[in-house]
């Protein structure tokens, strides 16, 4: 007994370095598991108090770009309005019917915190449960889809970025229908990777890649960001498909999160096919 | 003794808020990203204990973590770089005597020792934060690629820091 506390005595740094490196290696591995833990859902709260204070510094150096976005993109959602379309069918009426149920349901939120030159990356955004955020929500920035929401605290929640390792979103391209995953390889922050693309589909450069809709996180017909290079892999019948993301995730001032308002129904129906 | 403790706590928080406010939002051509943080690691006293040195570059490693989302992953880095110090600057100078009136910079080491005492800190915290965050040795190329850009320009900055500060 006592050479074992000799032992461990002599060799107390060491141990001190493995016990450091077990706490950090476990929260790397808590921290990648989906779901984060209590604990740091918490410190969440306070790292977003501080960084919210941060943007309310440095948000003004941003407005004015941040207008400009904002009014196109108020141009084109006008455009999409009734009252900027006319009626070219007379002979057609309208009515108010019971067909149209809300699917989705958009807030805006602030971004307070964004990386896009690491590996996995992630945002925080300034709403969270209090404002009816939960986690797998969709988030989407003005040009395209931006990522998937990853922990809430009471005011704050974390996006795991589109531009992760795990991020895997169903896409599909738009003519033609097939339907893929985006991914992301870490290289390049405006190119992402369109995969399980089968080389007998004609694919050209300029294509517009969409969200499928088929995991149901993301609306269907999202914008994704449009075909820059296609190259047949070798024996395997696949694409090599690298993507221009439309949206530049190095200018992320507002984004969206996205409610599923049938989101129980189709859980439901999801887990009754995988029983 | 005591105003050296207080200096490092000083420099700890001054240069975590310089690191989450500053540098983390320099990302030149989506590589550079200088760490900056870690010149609290390699300005500690030569005396600083084992356990202190340990935790205070954990504690620091962890702050900046929290700011970023990339829970636990300086932390792991900056630990390893803090249990190799005590070897490295053994290697670098055998005959150093610990007591507090001298400390590690460009005062007391010159610059090219001091250059390559942060240089060597710099890149192992580097290469082992970029590779835990890829999580895989197949992307190793571009996990070289950010240490030599980022590292370079992190030693750069704090020898540069370094020069400023130091009492004339």
């Amino acid at each position: 007994m006592r050479s074992l506390i000799l032992f461990l005595w002599k060799h107390r740094y060491f141990l001190l370095f493995l016990i450091l490196q077990l706490v950090a290696i476990g929260l790397i591995v808590s921290n990648n598991s989906f779901q984060r833990s209590k604990f740091i859902s918490a410190s969440n709260g306070v790292t977003g108090n501080i960084l919210s204070l941060y943007d309310n510094a440095v948000s003004y150096f941003a407005l004015k770009s941040a207008n400009e976005r904002l009014a196109q993109e108020n141009a084109r959602l006008r455009n999409k309005l009734k009252t900027s379309q006319i009626l070219l069918d007379t002979n057609s009426f309208e009515f108010q019917d019971s067909l149209w149920q809300q699917h989705y349901y958009y807030q805006h939120s602030k971004v307070l915190n964004n990386s896009f030159q690491k590996r996995n990356n992630y945002l925080i955004i300034s709403k969270g449960s209090k404002q009816g955020i939960s986690t797998q929500m969709a988030v989407l920035g003005q040009n395209g889809i931006v990522g998937i929401v990853n922990s809430v605290s009471e005011n704050f929640s974390s996006v795991i970025s589109v531009l992760h390792s795990r991020s895997a979103i169903d896409a599909k391209l738009k003519n033609s229908g097939y339907t893929g995953t985006i991914g992301w390889d870490g290289k390049d922050y405006r190119i992402g990777q369109l995969k399980n693309i089968p080389s007998h589909v004609n694919v050209k450069i300029g294509d517009t890649v969409v969200t499928s809709g088929f995991s149901f996180i993301f609306p269907e017909g999202l914008m994704v960001g449009i075909v820059e290079s296609a190259t047949e892999i070798k024996g395997k019948g696949y694409y090599d498909i690298q993507v221009r993301f439309s949206q530049e995730f190095n200018k992320l001032e507002y984004v969206y999160v996205v409610t599923d308002l049938l989101r129980e129904e189709e859980e439901l129906i999801e887990n009754q096919t995988n029983e | 003794m005591n105003r050296l403790v207080l200096l490092n706590i000083a420099r700890f928080l001054l240069l975590l808020l310089l690191q989450v406010f500053v540098f983390n939002h320099i990302n030149y051509v989506g590589y550079v990203n200088p760490f900056i943080f870690l010149m609290f690691v390699v300005l500690l006293p030569f005396e600083t204990p084992g356990w202190l040195l340990l935790l205070s570059s954990f504690s620091i490693g962890l702050g900046v973590d929290l700011f970023t989302g990339s829970l636990g992953v300086h932390a792991s880095a900056t630990t390893l770089t803090a249990f190799l110090r005590p070897t490295i600057l053994h290697q670098l100078m055998p005959k150093l005597e610990k007591n507090s009136t001298v400390q590690p910079g460009l005062n007391f080491m010159g610059l090219p020792t001091f250059t390559l005492y942060t240089a060597i800190l710099v890149f192992i915290h580097h290469f082992a934060f970029f590779t835990i965050e890829s999580w895989s040795f197949s992307e190793i190329g571009y996990t070289l690629l950010r240490t030599l850009f980022s590292g370079f320009f992190t030693v750069l900055f704090i020898v540069m820091l370094d020069f400023i500060f130091r009492k004339k």
